[in-house]
């Protein structure tokens, strides 16, 4: 009873921190497109929140240059558990463009664990909100879906439970 | 028999568990209205609740190098202070549930100890964004508490007592006195703004410039606590209001009085929450010019008037 009450809880207010690992600042835009009134995150019970201690959800946005992957981990480990990671955008879900180059790891995945992706170049407000609503409904009901131990891909050929 | 009702009075009506319920309902009534002003659908009604649960749930970080003790007391010691203002407070008639000759100034500071732990939050959490944040919650209270106290002094003045339930049955009495006091219920919502560090009084928490100020390292429960220290307050602080410069219950029948508190306060938060939407952040050093030069010489203006009227009329 107490987990159920607890589920639905993290389920309704997931408060997110908005974190820019060396995008080109359109997938930030976008972001801020969907936190802002005509998109209206907040209805979900999002909230915007300045410090990782505060928030459960990261929204990671483009892909980890070799100078942002200490500071990526240090954010990740000031968080309290339970805690996302979303990867909003083709750079962060797999590196992009910049996949190979001289200064990047990687999509966000090189570094630390994904709980969704949310490809797009940029990833539009509509396609984040999916994410997050899809990714809040995994955590919600695990049974629904038919790898729940997998992340959460939008759009992908290898999109399940849908 | 009289400590039950005691712990009654404490732990369920008018205090935790009513006061609980009511703040969780009067954040969601300030952040719905925020909400609708800017044309969004706005949260939920379970909102404050959910929010506050997950918080409950959540792991706790308390920094390596902040004091153990102090980070897990203080935000029941802001709980706590703003419990017991509460109890001072007339509700449903004119008569607080304890009350005695003086306790518009105890209501008054024990509504100042959270502001003292949300500073002591960030100064015992060490972090820059922290220590930066609690130095201007201090700053900040400086400039709000001089206009509010003399704003609420206007109304004791004219009623010849420091107990707000005395002053709330004198302005019952004559409830045309209560038109002399607009200028101080004015400057006492502006000044309450910024007791509630909310926009334009939001410096502390400025997360634009300092992540979260105070609370920027605390987490779990005790943000939960926090927030919930926050809320009731709102509720205190709009009682207050509602009480020195609204004329309370007016000493209706008990459950109008109670309905009539419900709508007084949520009228308070419904124009907090418009000054939250019309207006932006001010910086800390406009802050304490508005307040001392602008804030503080109306209210001793309203002062004058109440002294004026005591003299002539009453």
């Amino acid at each position: 009873m107490l987990e159920k009450v607890v589920k639905w809880a993290r389920v309704k207010s997931p408060w997110v921190l908005h974190f820019n690992t060396g995008a080109c600042n359109a997938c930030d835009i976008e972001i801020l497109a969907a936190l802002a009134p005509r998109f209206d995150l907040e209805r979900f019970g999002v909230q915007l929140k300045g410090t990782p201690r505060h928030a459960d959800v990261i929204l990671c946005s483009g892909p980890v240059t070799r100078q942002i992957k200490d500071r990526l981990v240090r954010i990740y480990e000031q968080m309290p558990e339970p805690k996302f990671i979303v990867a909003v955008g083709t750079c962060a879900c797999s590196g992009g463009v910049f996949d190979g180059c001289y200064n990047v790891e990687g999509g966000i995945d090189s570094t630390i664990p994904v709980a969704a992706y949310i490809p797009g170049c940029p990833a539009r407000p509509e396609a984040i909100i999916d994410g997050v609503v899809k990714l809040l409904e995994k955590i919600d009901q695990p049974e629904k879906f038919q790898e729940p131990e997998q992340p959460v891909m939008i759009g992908g050929a290898n999109l399940d439970g849908q | 028999m009289e400590i039950v009702w005691t712990l009654l009075y404490m732990l369920v009506f008018p205090g935790f568990l009513f006061l609980t319920t009511y703040g969780m309902i009067c954040e969601w009534v300030d952040r719905k209205l925020y909400a609708r002003f800017q044309s969004r659908l706005g949260p939920p009604w379970f909102q404050p609740e959910a929010d506050f649960i997950k918080l409950l749930s959540k792991e706790e970080i308390i920094p390596e190098a902040a004091n153990p003790v102090m980070f897990r007391l203080l935000p029941l010691f802001a709980l706590a202070s703003v419990l017991t203002a509460f109890l001072y407070l007339p509700i449903w008639n004119t008569a607080a549930i304890y009350s005695f000759s003086g306790d518009l100034i105890v209501v008054f500071y024990l509504l100042t100890i959270p502001t003292l732990t949300f500073f002591l939050a960030g100064w015992h959490s060490t972090s820059l964004f922290a220590t930066l944040g609690s130095v201007r919650n201090v700053t900040q209270l400086f400039a709000y508490e001089v206009p509010l106290l003399i704003s609420l002094l206007g109304p004791a003045l004219l009623s010849g007592s420091w107990s707000l339930s005395e002053m709330n049955q004198f302005f019952v009495e004559r409830p045309i006195l209560l038109l002399v006091n607009i200028i101080g219920f004015f400057v006492a919502l502006i000044a309450v703004q910024g007791k509630l560090e909310r926009v334009p009084f939001d410096i502390p928490e400025a997360e634009t410039e300092i992540v979260a100020g105070s609370f920027t390292e605390f987490s779990g429960k005790l943000l939960g606590i926090f927030r919930l220290a926050i809320d009731l307050e709102l509720v205190v602080a709009a009682t207050l209001i509602s009480v020195v410069f609204l004329g309370g219950s007016f000493g209706l029948h008990p459950v109008l009085g109670f309905i009539l508190f419900i709508v007084k306060t949520l009228l308070i938060v419904a124009i907090l929450a418009l000054f939250r939407t019309v207006m932006a952040r001010i910086r800390i050093e406009q802050m304490m010019k508005f307040c001392w030069r602008y804030l503080a010489p109306i209210s001793l203006f309203q002062l004058l008037i109440n002294i004026l009227v005591k003299a002539w009329f009453l």
